[in-house]
């Protein structure tokens, strides 16, 4: 089916050009570090903000790396290739979200703990933040997509994108960081959970259909 | 009925549009003036002092109809992105681009206003508070109509559908991100009351008053700006037209 | 194969609100060759990625018969365009194997093999899109054409970066392609062998 073949495609990329999967672990690796060299190392105070920076450091590391979702089709013709090829717009859309998800989210979620135990998150939380993410990523790469194809003919799209994206993330933002927070305090983060996962059905849904619009409306 | 249907075919029509909202600008103009001047004196010096804040609670009057305005204009803009979306019409790309800018002044002033207000009140220039927080979304919102219109300066079509695009986005998301702030802020027991609380209770009417003169006041001076902006948006993209180069010249006649 | 008629009527197509070109005109049969002929920035891209459903037309329609869906004519057309669609850090046969498989065809490694030799590509089927010159690229993207079983091809400036072996040698595909029942549309500059075979010469003008 061209939704495998599309996908397919697109991770053989990512992975022949390795740069793609570990640029976003390492900016993660970097700004990481600046937290106790401005806050100082106690481990109390990074405990507090731990849910909070692993979870932001997790987006904005995936939020670098959006604007390549259609630029690079769209630069070298690829992007003709399956849109004219008969195939729904929106299946091509979650066909690459999918693939970028593979790419990026995966490695984030895996990543994640690493990052965690450098800001001392509780024992208790590792298990949900992993869960929030595997929930939440899939929302990054999905809105990454429309973000990406309603910048996909600009230069310098990257600043743009992101302040599309944004007020899209926020509720994402609060649901999952909510959820790791909550576990940290000794709460139950069901109610995030669900809340999160309600956003990445409605993101399943509806995102396909607005980044498959922007495309057509780009390629006039 | 026959009128009405004949003056909605008109006003999407851009040469109609221009030459009818001309005789509109003024009026609407020096509406907005006469009722700004007349709210600001009621609510500045003729409306009684708050029996809790005293005379600071008086930046409500620009606070409130600004915030008002901020939502009605995106409001406005998302119903402008779907008619420019499916139906491609001019007026109501017009009508949304014109629109943008005026609307995110607004957000910017209900901020503002917000932490001129937050200062006496509580006593610090910021609170994420649930509505707080969303206004300041907003104004990513439109921003980011603004934004992806202006980047994409060759070719103005495709910029206002792309627009209309990220307006129509925005709207769905408002409820989402509303509902999102507001539910973040109940568990985070954080300033509890909002800075825009004092308003829901408002009984006595000469405190009533100077607020909806303020209002009506915003939404007419929205009109005058919306329709020049909108006239001078039409002028600029249509400029190959023979209405355009006539118009123009009558108007420099 | 049923008889296909490709009628493109009174279109225009425009840039950053700007009419290119004056209205065209253009009914294609299979076994027919269109050439579009034009100065440099007259529309003759514009107008082939509209052809191809990859842009618009400002006015004017494109009806395909007898099947006038866009579906149908995706079915029968395959675009090549100045940026030729190859991935890079794909080699060339992924490339091509893309290629077919997202356009619903099944191809063997064999024939992919043989195709990419008959373009000239031989030995280079492991080798990355990136490692191939500007013509080998071209011929990359050329053996597509071989393997997709599209009647009508839209081919968006072919003969360039292309050296006189290739050049004959896509001729003949070309002609080839026409005598089997197919059809081409395709924009050249000064090729007098092309503009001597087409059926139709469309002529960009200013509008």
């Amino acid at each position: 089916m061209r939704f495998w073949v599309l996908m397919k495609r697109d991770v053989l990329v990512s992975w022949r050009k390795k740069s793609n999967i570990y640029q976003p672990l390492v900016f993660q690796l970097l700004i990481v570090t600046m937290f106790p060299l401005g806050l100082g190392a106690g481990a109390q105070t990074l405990q507090k903000i731990a849910p909070a920076v692993v979870w932001i450091l997790a987006l904005i590391s995936t939020l670098i790396t959006l604007e390549d979702i259609f630029k690079d089709d769209y630069e070298d013709g690829s992007l003709g290739l399956y849109a004219l090829s008969g195939m729904p717009l929106s299946l091509a859309v979650l066909a690459k979200a999918a693939a970028h998800w593979l790419t990026t989210g995966v490695p984030v979620i895996l990543f994640a703990p690493v990052i965690a135990v450098l800001l001392h998150l509780p024992s208790q939380s590792y298990l949900i933040l992993m869960l929030s993410l595997l929930i939440a990523t899939p929302i990054f790469s999905l809105l990454g997509t429309v973000g990406s194809a309603l910048v996909m003919t600009l230069k310098n799209g990257g600043m743009l994108l992101s302040v599309l994206i944004m007020p899209l993330l926020a509720p994402v933002l609060i649901f999952g960081a909510g959820a790791v927070l909550e576990t940290t305090l000794g709460n139950s983060a069901t109610a995030h959970l669900t809340l999160l996962s309600g956003c990445l059905a409605l993101s399943v849904t509806l995102a396909p259909l607005a980044a498959a619009a922007a495309i057509k409306v780009n390629l006039e | 009925m026959n009128k009405i249907v004949k003056f909605y075919h008109e006003m999407g029509s851009p040469p109609s549009f221009y030459r009818i909202t001309a005789y509109w600008l003024k009026p609407l103009l020096i509406t907005s003036i006469i009722l700004m001047i007349y709210g600001l004196v009621d609510g500045l010096f003729f409306a009684p002092p708050d029996y809790q804040q005293g005379d600071s609670y008086r930046i409500m009057f620009v606070h409130v109809p600004a915030a008002w305005m901020s939502m009605f204009i995106y409001g406005i803009i998302g119903v402008a992105g779907i008619i420019t979306f499916v139906w491609r019409m001019k007026v109501a790309e017009a009508v949304m681009m014109a629109s943008a800018p005026i609307g995110a002044l607004f957000t910017a002033l209900t901020l503002l206003t917000g932490m001129l207000w937050g200062k006496p009140m509580w006593g610090t220039y910021w609170d994420w508070d649930a509505r707080m927080t969303s206004e300041l979304i907003l104004l990513f919102l439109y921003i980011g109509v603004i934004g992806i219109y202006s980047a994409y300066d060759d070719d103005p079509r495709k910029a206002a559908r792309l627009a209309a695009l990220v307006a129509i986005i925005g709207l769905v998301n408002l409820p989402i991100i509303r509902y999102s702030v507001t539910w973040w802020t109940s568990i985070h027991q954080g300033a509890s009351i909002s800075l825009m609380g004092g308003n829901t209770g408002i009984k006595d009417w000469s405190m009533l008053r100077p607020l909806l003169v303020m209002a009506l006041a915003t939404k007419f001076y929205y009109m005058y700006s919306m329709l020049a902006r909108a006239r001078n948006y039409l002028l600029r993209t249509e400029e190959q037209k023979s209405w355009v180069i006539k118009a123009v010249n009558k108007q420099s006649e | 194969m049923k008889p296909t008629i490709l009628q493109v009527s009174e279109v225009q197509c425009q840039k950053g609100g700007y009419a290119l070109f004056a209205p065209v005109n253009l009914t294609l049969q299979p076994g027919q060759l269109a050439v579009i002929a034009g100065n440099n920035g007259s529309g003759k891209t514009t107008l082939m990625e509209a052809i191809a459903t990859l842009g618009s037309f400002s006015s004017g329609k494109l009806s395909f018969q007898p099947d006038n869906s866009t579906d149908a004519w995706l079915a029968e057309s395959h675009y090549l365009g100045h940026a030729l669609g190859n991935k890079s850090s794909l080699t060339c046969l992924e490339n091509i194997h893309f290629a077919t498989q997202i356009n619903g065809e099944k191809c063997n490694e064999a024939s992919m093999i043989d195709a990419l030799e008959s373009v000239g590509l031989g030995g280079y089927e492991y080798h990355y899109a990136s490692d191939l010159s500007a013509g080998q690229k071209k011929r990359l993207a050329l053996s597509r054409l071989l393997l997709l079983n599209k009647t009508y091809w839209l081919l968006d400036e072919p003969f360039v970066n292309l050296d006189a072996t290739g050049c004959d040698w896509l001729f003949a595909v070309i002609c080839q392609h026409i005598s089997n029942g197919g059809a081409a549309i395709l924009t050249a500059h000064d090729n007098k062998r092309i503009h001597q075979k087409a059926d139709v010469i469309i002529s960009l003008e200013r509008p």
